[in-house]
C-alpha cells in the first residue's frame, strides 16, 4: 500500500494510452499454446511501441508490476522485492507465487542485470520511477523485449496493457466484470444516501511525521469517487493532492464541517498501525462524526490491480451498511 | 563530516565581559526563553483565541479547541525545551572535553548508536512506535558511546584525540551498516524516514518523564566538573599541576554528554546542528568560562529549538516542517555572520 | 603542544631515524630545505616503486571483477569477449556492463584520491576534504531537486549535482570571504551551509514518493550501477584534464605544506595556486559526484595510506590517486560480490575506509601516549 498511495493520477497519459492500446491491438487469436510459439505482436507502453510474445513463457517483472501480474494470474519466474507489508497484504497462493520467483533486487535500480540475463526471460514487465528507467532501458532491452510504464499510469489502463503485454487477459476480464457488478450494486443500494452526504477520506503512512495526518484524494478513494461517485474533497486542477501536505493533529478539529469520515483499517477492522496516533486523540473523539458513529473504517490492501481493489469495494459495502441505521 | 575537523588557527582575541554583565546577559536569555515557551502555546497552525490558551490551562474542559492547547501545543512545548537544553549541554561539554570549538556531541558516535539501533529495532524487530524507538536510541547511544569510551581509553586514561578518532572510526562503520539496512528494507526504510528528520511533535509526555531523571543526573555532572574542564583547557600537564582528576573529570563529563545527548536523541530523533552551534555562540558572548558556557547553552538552545519550531508551524501553513529541519535554516545564519564578525573563538 | 587538536606536524608527520624533534626547531629553513629536498629525492624512487606495484593490484583487482558475477562466464569467455570473439549478450556482459564499471571504479576512485590529497595538503589536516566546503551536501541537493522534482534523466542529474555543489562551494568561499579566506572562518561557514542543505536535504527526502526517495538515496550512498561507456567517457575525459592539471600544481603544493611564507620565499605565487589547486579539487570531487553520487571516504583514505606506503613526508598526489583507484574497485567488488545483496559502493567505502582510517590515527595517536 504504501508504496501505491501517493502516487499521482496522470489522467491525460492515461487516457492517451489506453487509446493507444486500443489502436495496437492487433495479435493474433485463437490456436492453442503450441501454434502462438514464436508469434509476437505489438504493444504501446511508456517505452514505446514493443514487439514482445504472444505467449511469454518466462516473464520477469520488475518494480511495481510483481503483484499486479500475480494478481492477474501471472507467474513470473524472476521478480523484485515487494516490501514485508505490502507481502502481509496478498492472499496466500500470490504469496507462494511470488516467493517461488527467483529475487533479483531490492529494487528497480537495484536489479543485477547479470541474474537477470541469466533466467535468459522472453519478457520483461517494469514499473518503477521514469528517472530510473533511462540508464537501464538498453540493458534491459538487451536481455528480452521489455515493456515499461511510469509510475503515473492509471491503474485500469496500466492493468490493461500489462494483462495484454503478459497474456493474462481471461483473468482481468473477469476481474473486470467482477468490478463493474460491484460498483453498479453499491451505487444502487446506496446511491440515495451518499447523494447527500460529504465525506473526507484521512489516512497516515509509515512515513508521515509524528503528529500529522493527510487528506487523501489518491488510492482506493479515487475509485469511491470517480466509479461509485461519492462526495469526497479533492485537490484544484492542476495542484499537488491533497494528501501529499501533512496536517498537524490540532487540524483534527476543522473536520467538524464533514457528515462522514473515513479511515484506514486493516483487513480485521482495526486502525492501520500508521493510523492508530489519530484514534487515539481526544479532538478524533470529540469529532460529531466520530461520536455519532460516522468514522468508517475501509480497508484498502492495494489500488494498482483489481483483486486488492475488489477486496476494497467489499469492504466499502460494508462500512457503508452501516450508515442507514444512523439516519 | 563537520565534527571531523578537528583544528583551526590560532586562539582569536575574544573581549570578556564581567560577570555583571554575564549575569544581565543571563537573565535576558531567561526572560527570551520565557517569551518563547509562551509563544510557543499561544502559536500553531490553528488560530486559537488566546482566552481559549488560558481556559485549556487553568479551566480545562471538553471543548475540541482546548485539546489542540493541551495535548499538542503544551507537550511539544515541553518536549521542545527539555530537548533544546540537553543538545545544548551536551554540545557544550563535548566542546570543552575535546578542547575543539566545532565538535558536536555526534562526534562520539550518539547519533551514530542511537540511530544504527533504531534501524535494526524497524527493521529486524518490526518495532513501529514512537515509545519503542525511544529505548532502543537511548540504549544504543549509551552502549556505542561506552565502546567508543572503551577503544578510546589506554593505560594513561583518554586523549580527546584518540576518544575522537574512535568516535569516528566506530560511526564510520555503524552509519554504513544502518545504510545497507535501510537501503535494502523499504519499510524501514519509509518508516525511519521521518525519524531521521528529527522533531518534537508526537511524543506523549508520558514517554518523556522518564528520562528526565537521567537528564537530571547529567546536569549535576555537568555542573560539577565545569571547573576542573576548566583547568584542562589549558593542557592536561597545567591541569594535573592544580590537582584536577583528569580521568574522573573525563568519564563524568562523558557519562553526562551521553546521557543528555542520548536522550534528546531518543525523544526528538536526530538533531544536529544546535549542540555544535549553541555552546559556540555561548563561548563568544562569556568567554572562556565553562559554568557560565553551560549555563548559556541550556538557555540559548531550547531558544533556538522553540523559536524554529514556532516558525516551522507557520511558514508552509497548513502543513508543519519539523523542527530538526529549521534548526539548521534559523541557526545557521546567525552563526555565518556572528563568524564574519568575530575574529576567531578558542577555548 | 598538548592542545588536544592533532597538528598536522603530530598526525601526520612519522618522525624519520634522521629527523629529531630538535633538529626541527633548531635548523634554518634554508637548511631544513635543502636536507628536505635530498630526502624528497630520496623517495620518490620508493614512491615509483609503491606506484607500480599499486597499478599491478589494480590490473589484477580488475581482471578478477571482469571474472565474477552472477552470469558465470569462464577466463576464456571473457577474454574472448574482451578481444572480440564474442557476440551477443556474453559480449554485453563483459564489453558493455562488467568493463565500464571497473574502469569506472578505477578512475573515479583515482580522482577521489587525488582530490582528497589536494585538500589535506592544502588544509594541513587529516581529516580535511572537500565536503568542508559544502560539496557534498549541495550537489546531493542539485540531484535531489533534479530527481525529486523535476523527475530529470541521468544527464540532468549530472548537471543538478555540478550546479549544486559549485554553487554551494562559491556561496561558502563568498560568505566567508573578507578580506582574504581564513582557515576557519572557512570552515565555521562550510558546516553553517552544509547543515542548512542538510536539513534541505532530508526534508526533500521525507516529502518524496517511497520509491523515488529511496532511489535517490541510493545516489546519496554513492553507487556505481548502470555506469555505461557513455558516462565513463565523458567523466574520465573530465578527470584525466584535471588531473593534468594537478600534476602541474604538485610542485607548488608540496612547497606551501610547509608554509605559506617557505613557499613565497621559493618562489611560488601563493595565493593563485590556491585558488587553483581549490578549484581542481573541487572540480575531480564534483565530476565524480556527478557521476555516480558522493562516494564517502575515498578522499579521506587514499591520501593517508599513500603516504603511508611511500614514506612520503608530505601529502603526494601519485601514490594518492592510486591507491584511490584501487579501493573504490576493490570496494565496489565487495559491494557487488561479497556482501549478502548488491549495495552501493559508498557504503562498503564509508565502512571500510571509515573503519580502517579511523583505526590507523587512532592507533597512532595512542602510540604516542
Amino acid at each position: 500500500m504504501t508504496t501505491t498511495s501517493r502516487r499521482s493520477g496522470s489522467a491525460t497519459a492515461a487516457m492517451f494510452l489506453s487509446a493507444a492500446l486500443v489502436l495496437t491491438a492487433c495479435g493474433s487469436d485463437g490456436g492453442d499454446a503450441d501454434d502462438k510459439a514464436g508469434e509476437t505482436h505489438s504493444v504501446t507502453a511508456d517505452n514505446g511501441t514493443i514487439e514482445v510474445p504472444v505467449d511469454p513463457q518466462r516473464v520477469v517483472t520488475i518494480g511495481n508490476t510483481t503483484l499486479p501480474f500475480i494478481d492477474m494470474g501471472g507467474e513470473p519466474m524472476g521478480v523484485t522485492d515487494v516490501s514485508a507489508s505490502e507481502l502481509g497484504l496478498i492472499p496466500e497462493e500470490q504469496k507462494a507465487t511470488f516467493e517461488a520467483a527467483t529475487n533479483l533486487g531490492a529494487s528497480a535500480d537495484q536489479v543485477d542485470m547479470e541474474q537477470l540475463a541469466g533466467l535468459e526471460p522472453d519478457l520483461i514487465l517494469a514499473q518503477f520511477p521514469e528517472s530510473e528507467f533511462e540508464p537501464l532501458e538498453k540493458r534491459l532491452e538487451s536481455i528480452a523485449p521489455t515493456v515499461f510504464w511510469g509510475l503515473g499510469t492509471e491503474w485500469k489502463a496500466f492493468a490493461d496493457g500489462l494483462a495484454r503485454a503478459g497474456d493474462v487477459t481471461d483473468e482481468l476480464g473477469e476481474q473486470k466484470a467482477e468490478f463493474e457488478s460491484k460498483v453498479t450494486g453499491i451505487q444502487e443500494t446506496y446511491g440515495e444516501i451518499i447523494d447527500d452526504i460529504s465525506f473526507v477520506n484521512l489516512d497516515r503512512w509509515a512515513s508521515s511525521d509524528p503528529g500529522t495526518y493527510s487528506i487523501a484524494d489518491f488510492g482506493c478513494v479515487e475509485i469511491a469517487q470517480d466509479d461509485i461517485g461519492m462526495d469526497f474533497p479533492e485537490a484544484a486542477e492542476g495542484q499537488d493532492p491533497l494528501g501529499w501536505t501533512s496536517l498537524p493533529f490540532e487540524q483534527l478539529a476543522e473536520l467538524s464541517e464533514y457528515d462522514v469520515i473515513t479511515y484506514p483499517v486493516d483487513a480485521e477492522g482495526r486502525p492501520t498501525e500508521p493510523f492508530a496516533p489519530v484514534v487515539e486523540t481526544n479532538t478524533w473523539k470529540a469529532l460529531p462524526a466520530v461520536s455519532s458513529g460516522r468514522a468508517l473504517g475501509v480497508f484498502c490492501p492495494g489500488n494498482n490491480s483489481y483483486g486488492p481493489v475488489l477486496q476494497y469495494l467489499d469492504s466499502l459495502d460494508a462500512a457503508l451498511a452501516t450508515l442507514p441505521a444512523k439516519e | 563530516m563537520t565534527a571531523l575537523v578537528l583544528r583551526h588557527d590560532g586562539p582569536g582575541t575574544v573581549t570578556v565581559p564581567g560577570p555583571r554583565r554575564r549575569l544581565i546577559g543571563l537573565v535576558v536569555a531567561l526572560a527570551a526563553l520565557l517569551v518563547l515557551l509562551a509563544l510557543s502555546v499561544m502559536i500553531g497552525s490553528t488560530a486559537i483565541a488566546p482566552s481559549v490558551v488560558w481556559d485549556a490551562l487553568f479551566h480545562p474542559s471538553d471543548d475540541i479547541d482546548q485539546f489542540a492547547i493541551r495535548d499538542y501545543r503544551l507537550p511539544r512545548t515541553v518536549v521542545g525545551l527539555v530537548v533544546g537544553a540537553a543538545l545544548g549541554l551536551s554540545g557544550a561539554l563535548i566542546q570543552a572535553l575535546t578542547r575543539n570549538p566545532l565538535a558536536d556531541p555526534g562526534i562520539l558516535g550518539v547519533h551514530a548508536g542511537a540511530s544504527f539501533a533504531v534501524t535494526v529495532a524497524v527493521g529486524v524487530l518490526g518495532v513501529r512506535d514512537i515509545g519503542g524507538y525511544m529505548w532502543f536510541a537511548f540504549a544504543g547511544a549509551l552502549v556505542v558511546t561506552i565502546t567508543v569510551l572503551g577503544l578510546g581509553s589506554t593505560r594513561r586514561g583518554q586523549s580527546p584525540v584518540v576518544l575522537v578518532l574512535a568516535g569516528v572510526c566506530v560511526g564510520a562503520v555503524l552509519g554504513g551498516a544502518r545504510e545497507a539496512l535501510q537501503l535494502t528494507d523499504p519499510d524501514a526504510f519509509d518508516a525511519l524516514r521521518s525519524w531521521n528528520a528529527g522533531s518534537v511533535v508526537g511524543r506523549p509526555l508520558d514517554l518523556v518523564w522518564p528520562i528526565l531523571p537521567f537528564f537530571a543526573v547529567a546536569l549535576v555532572l555537568a555542573f560539577a566538573v565545569s571547573g576542573p574542564l576548566n583547568a584542562m583547557a589549558l593542557g592536561d600537564e597545567l591541569a594535573l599541576a592544580q590537582g584536577v582528576r583528569l580521568v574522573r573529570t573525563r568519564v563524568f563529563a562523558i557519562v553526562a554528554l551521553t546521557l543528555l545527548a542520548g536522550g534528546a536523541t531518543a525523544i526528538a530523533g536526530p538533531i544536529g546542528f544546535v549542540g555544535l552551534m549553541i555552546p559556540h555562540v555561548a563561548r563568544w558572548i562569556v568567554g572562556p568560562h565553562q559554568r557560565w558556557i553551560f549555563a548559556y547553552s541550556v538557555l540559548l538552545a531550547p531558544i533556538l529549538l522553540l523559536a524554529s519550531d514556532i516558525l516551522g508551524r507557520v511558514v508552509m501553513h497548513p502543513s508543519e516542517i519539523p523542527v530538526g529541519v529549521v534548526t539548521a535554516f534559523v541557526g545557521a545564519p546567525v552563526l555565518i555572520v556572528l563568524v564574519r564578525r568575530t575574529k576567531a573563538s578558542g577555548l | 603542544m598538548s592542545t588536544g587538536i592533532p597538528s598536522r606536524s603530530r598526525l601526520a608527520h612519522p618522525r624519520g631515524a634522521d629527523e629529531t624533534p630538535a633538529e626541527r626547531v633548531d635548523f634554518g629553513r634554508r637548511v631544513l630545505v635543502v636536507r628536505r629536498r635530498r630526502i624528497a629525492v630520496r623517495l620518490e624512487g620508493r614512491s615509483v616503486v609503491v606506484c607500480a606495484v599499486l597499478v599491478l593490484a589494480a590490473a589484477g583487482m580488475a581482471v578478477l571483477a571482469l571474472m565474477t558475477g552472477s552470469y558465470q562466464l569462464s577466463a576464456g569467455q571473457v577474454v574472448s569477449a574482451l578481444t572480440g570473439g564474442e557476440t551477443g549478450i556474453v559480449r554485453d556482459i563483459v564489453v558493455e556492463w562488467r568493463l565500464p564499471r571497473v574502469v569506472a571504479a578505477l578512475v573515479f576512485g583515482g580522482a577521489l584520491g587525488a582530490s582528497g590529497a589536494i585538500f589535506q595538503s592544502l588544509l594541513r589536516n587529516p581529516l580535511a576534504d572537500p565536503g568542508i566546503i559544502g560539496f557534498s551536501q549541495g550537489s546531493y541537493t542539485g540531484a535531489l531537486l533534479v530527481i525529486l522534482v523535476i523527475n530529470g534523466t541521468y544527464w540532468q542529474l549530472v548537471g543538478g549535482a555540478l550546479l549544486g555543489g559549485m554553487a554551494t562551494a562559491l556561496a561558502v568561499y563568498v560568505l566567508a570571504y573578507r578580506n582574504g579566506v581564513q582557515g576557519f572562518r572557512l570552515i565555521v561557514v562550510g558546516i553553517g551551509v552544509s547543515a542548512m542543505l542538510a536539513s534541505l536535504n532530508t526534508w526533500l527526502i521525507l516529502k518524496a514518493d517511497l520509491e523515488v526517495a529511496m532511489a535517490a538515496a541510493v545516489w546519496g550512498a554513492g553507487s556505481l550501477n548502470g555506469v555505461s561507456w557513455g558516462r565513463v567517457v565523458v567523466g574520465g575525459a573530465c578527470i584525466a584534464a584535471l588531473l593534468l592539471l594537478a600534476g602541474m600544481l604538485s610542485r607548488p603544493m608540496q612547497q606551501m605544506e610547509l608554509g605559506d611564507d617557505a613557499a613565497a620565499s621559493q618562489g611560488v605565487r601563493v595565493s593563485p595556486a590556491r585558488l587553483g589547486l581549490i578549484v581542481v579539487g573541487v572540480a575531480l570531487t564534483a565530476t565524480v559526484t556527478a557521476a555516480s553520487g558522493p562516494i564517502a571516504f575515498i578522499s579521506l583514505v587514499a591520501p593517508q595510506i599513500g603516504r603511508r606506503l611511500a614514506r612520503t613526508a608530505g601529502i603526494t598526489l601519485a601514490p594518492a590517486a592510486f591507491v584511490g583507484a584501487l579501493l573504490c574497485l576493490a570496494a565496489d567488488y565487495i559491494a557487488q560480490h561479497v556482501a549478502p545483496t548488491p549495495l552501493p559502493v559508498g557504503i562498503i567505502t564509508v565502512m571500510l575506509g571509515g573503519g580502517y582510517l579511523g583505526y590507523l590515527l587512532f592507533t597512532e595517536a595512542r602510540r604516542r601516549l
